[in-house]
């Protein structure tokens, strides 16, 4: 207990020591100050006692906890905490493990009696601290603001702290095993952004595939709906040319003296010559199709890329994903739908291929917030922990 | 400069498992790096509780990788033996050591005194414990005035200073300093040689690997010398110089005294040896006579007096530590001096060192 609380608190003098830790503190209260100083009213935003007439944002559309809870999310969160301050954080922590294994220093923290895999483990999660303390602190700055302004005590606010360490640690551990490897801040520094970077364009093109994807079954939906349509028409356009055709026979048969012919069975060709709007609508009928058969050849091969892209994931961290959980613990479907209408996404005034868009957005948005927390988290984790145990192993074997 | 503070919990009566009074005590300890650098080839040596020991040798000879398979930075390829009386490599018998390894770099955001908590904490010594040390040894090694200042700003004659309190934050029964006066000043150097003596007066075990040979000879009670990977000698400097004392003789003519004594015994100066058979040696200024049996070289003595030779000075002389490291690693069939480096297999460094295999005293 001696041990580790030696090293907690050489953990803070550490960062209290790094500037950068300071500066993202007062960046994170400066956000949070911004925060305080926007309102909703009536009429839209308000700064301080200025109003802006947003129509999105009022009170008619929304109540003030929500908007708050929105900002949080969308600029606290989304933003700031799993873009800015992460960005800083992995640059901030980068020299902790080479500097730790560095000759001179290594050897001295390595003879005491410590084990070495306690030792790399407590420096490991020592330096999860500097982004626990950053969302620690921004976290409860944001539920006092939503709590006065907003007048939504909300507790469980406070989950982005196991979410954005989380995200935060998924990055950390990659930045251990390199730093250790290498002794390099730099070789850290950059190897976990490439990381980084790596996982967002996989998380790009998984999402991409999946609403392309769903756009596409939309559209053959919307397609076979056309199709269903242009029968039905075809059909009543036929009965049509059938009933002229009748009436013209009967005209004709009495022009001629003769008895009245009964309804007769007239070709497909003697219809369509009749009223060639049917040709033109069967001609669709067959173009839709064969478009279906294309979209659907489409379909099974997106969706053949986008399970490669799954598979990917599911052995690497998520932390796109991770970070989007407190999007549900935050907001429920409700919330979603009730924004959504809120902020025009309805399909009113849309045509259809807009329609089809907006349809396969929110279908891909459905199966990505369908995915479960334990997959996303606990095969994150998973990652996190077979880099550890890597880390562990070479610092336990490795001579200094 | 103040004594050695020291703890309740560990005591110099206290040594649990080292009833022999060896402090180390290791047999057959050997390393190779990656297969084919032999850093260490089969290496025993013992270090008794109470005495300051010294461990010497060239570049690359070894020393600090003993060191650190001592202080379990490094895994040896074969060890066998005891530290404080525990395996080699047992981690809980580390809160027993104090270490100052070469080149050591202390965190540049802790002050003087707060790497001595930090590293005291590493050891489990408590916080009360850690709070009284601080102060006490911060005082012993000169540095209370520095202790509450960044190590960054520290020179390092004042980083040693700390590292050597460091070093003794746990009340250690053995402590194990490598280069210890590295960048020291001359002052600095006397208040760490009495810190080491007061450390061995409380019955404790001093490990030291140093370069600097006159320190060592000045504190050392027993020393070894490796040599690429090889102990080539350890004992005490009485033991190690035995059978290699000398006198040494002036003589007041003006010419060489090799010339005088071919003049006065043209039968001793061809054999080059008195008729017991000890050699005699000369110089431009002196003649040497390898005995260190004074009555010896009375005949000698007798002789050139009888011929009227002013003898100027006649003095029993010792081989320095530094003759005897320089001994111990120079090649005795080609008298040069030997490479710097462990011995790699591909090189034939084995065959290289091997002179220096069965030296052990």
């Amino acid at each position: 207990m001696t041990q580790t609380l030696a090293l907690l608190v050489d953990a803070y003098r550490e960062l209290n020591a790094k500037k950068l830790f300071w500066v993202t503190l007062i960046l994170s209260g400066v956000l949070v100050g911004a925060f305080a100083c926007v309102g909703l009213d009536a009429q839209g935003i308000t700064i301080f006692k200025w109003s802006l007439p947003v129509p999105m944002f009022n009170t008619r559309t929304m109540n003030v906890g929500f908007f708050y809870k929105f900002l949080f999310l969308q600029f606290g969160v989304a933003l700031w905490l799993s873009w800015a301050a992460m960005i800083l954080a992995v640059i901030s922590t980068a020299a902790i493990i080479p500097d730790f294994v560095s000759g001179g220093a290594v050897e001295l923290a390595l003879s005491k009696p410590i084990g070495r895999v306690r030792l790399f483990l407590t420096k490991y999660f020592m330096g999860l601290l500097f982004v626990t303390l950053q969302v620690g602190v921004f976290s409860l700055a944001s539920f006092l603001v939503i709590g006065l302004r907003g007048g939504a005590w909300e507790p469980r606010l406070f989950m982005a702290i196991p979410i954005v360490v989380g995200v935060f640690s998924f990055l950390f551990c990659v930045s251990a095993l390199v730093g250790l490897l290498t002794r390099s801040t730099i070789a850290a520094l950059l190897l976990t952004l490439l990381f980084w970077i790596f996982l967002f364009i996989l998380n790009a093109a998984d999402s991409s595939t999946l609403m392309i994807k769903s756009q596409k079954l939309a559209q053959v939906a919307s397609q076979e709906r056309m199709i269903e349509r242009q029968k039905k028409e075809i059909e009543r356009l036929e009965h049509w040319a059938k009933s002229q055709l009748d009436e013209k026979a009967k005209a004709d048969a009495s022009a001629r003296g003769e008895p009245e012919p009964a309804p007769g069975a007239w070709t497909s060709e003697q219809l369509e010559q009749s009223n060639p709007q049917i040709t033109s609508n069967r001609n669709q009928v067959s173009m839709m199709d064969k478009d279906i058969k294309e979209n659907q050849d489409d379909v099974r091969q997106i969706e053949r890329w986008n399970r490669g892209f799954v598979i990917a994931k599911t052995v690497l961290p998520k932390t796109a994903e991770t970070t989007k959980l407190l999007e549900r613990v935050l907001l429920s479907e409700e919330d979603v739908e009730k924004f959504r209408r809120t902020s025009g996404e309805d399909r009113r005034g849309r045509d259809d291929e807009e329609n089809t868009h907006v349809a396969g957005a929110e279908m891909a948005e459905r199966v990505l917030r369908s995915r479960s927390v334990g997959w996303i988290v606990g095969t994150s984790l998973a990652f996190e922990g077979v880099v550890l145990v890597l880390a562990c192993w070479i610092f336990a074997r490795r001579d200094f | 400069m103040s004594a050695i503070p020291t703890t309740a919990v560990s005591s110099p009566a206290a040594f649990g498992g080292t009833s022999q009074g060896w402090a180390v005590d290791l047999a057959d300890v050997a390393k190779t790096y990656k297969g084919r650098i032999q850093a260490l080839r089969g290496v025993s040596m013992k270090v008794a509780m109470g005495e300051i020991f010294g461990l010497l040798g060239p570049n690359g000879a070894g020393k600090s990788t003993l060191v650190k398979i001592l202080m379990t930075v490094i895994s040896p390829s074969r060890a066998h033996g005891t530290v404080l009386g525990h395996p080699v490599g047992h981690k809980g018998t580390l809160a027993r050591v104090g270490y100052l390894p070469e080149h050591h770099r202390f965190p540049d955001y802790l002050t003087g005194g707060q790497v001595l908590e930090f590293y005291a904490g590493l050891c489990g010594v408590g916080r009360a414990d850690r709070k009284k040390r601080r102060g006490d040894l911060l005082e012993l090694v000169g540095m209370t005035r520095w202790g509450d200042t960044r190590v960054k700003s520290y020179s390092k004659g004042m980083r040693q200073r700390i590292g050597i309190a460091q070093a003794l934050m746990n009340d250690p029964d053995l402590v194990v300093l490598d280069e210890p006066t590295d960048g020291v000043d001359p002052v600095g150097r006397r208040d760490i040689r009495n810190i080491l003596l007061e450390v061995k007066r409380r019955g404790k075990a001093v490990f030291l690997n140093s370069h600097l040979l006159s320190e060592l000879e000045m504190v050392c009670d027993r020393v070894a010398i490796l040599v690429q990977g090889v102990m080539a000698s350890q004992g005490t400097i009485g033991e190690l110089t035995e059978g290699r004392q000398r006198y040494e003789i002036e003589l007041g003519a003006d010419r060489a005294p090799i010339e005088v004594l071919r003049e006065v015994s043209p039968e001793l100066a061809a054999a080059g040896r008195l008729t017991t058979g000890e050699a005699i040696e000369h110089t431009p200024t002196m003649l040497r006579v390898a005995t260190g049996d004074a009555t010896r070289v009375q005949g000698l003595v007798d002789l050139f007096r009888g011929r009227g030779v002013v003898i100027h000075a006649l003095r029993p002389v010792r081989p320095s530590l530094e003759d005897l490291f320089m001994q111990a690693v120079t090649d005795p069939t080609t008298g040069q001096i030997l490479e710097p480096g462990a011995a790699d297999n591909k090189k034939g460094g084995a065959r290289a060192a091997a002179h220096v295999g069965g030296g052990v005293a």
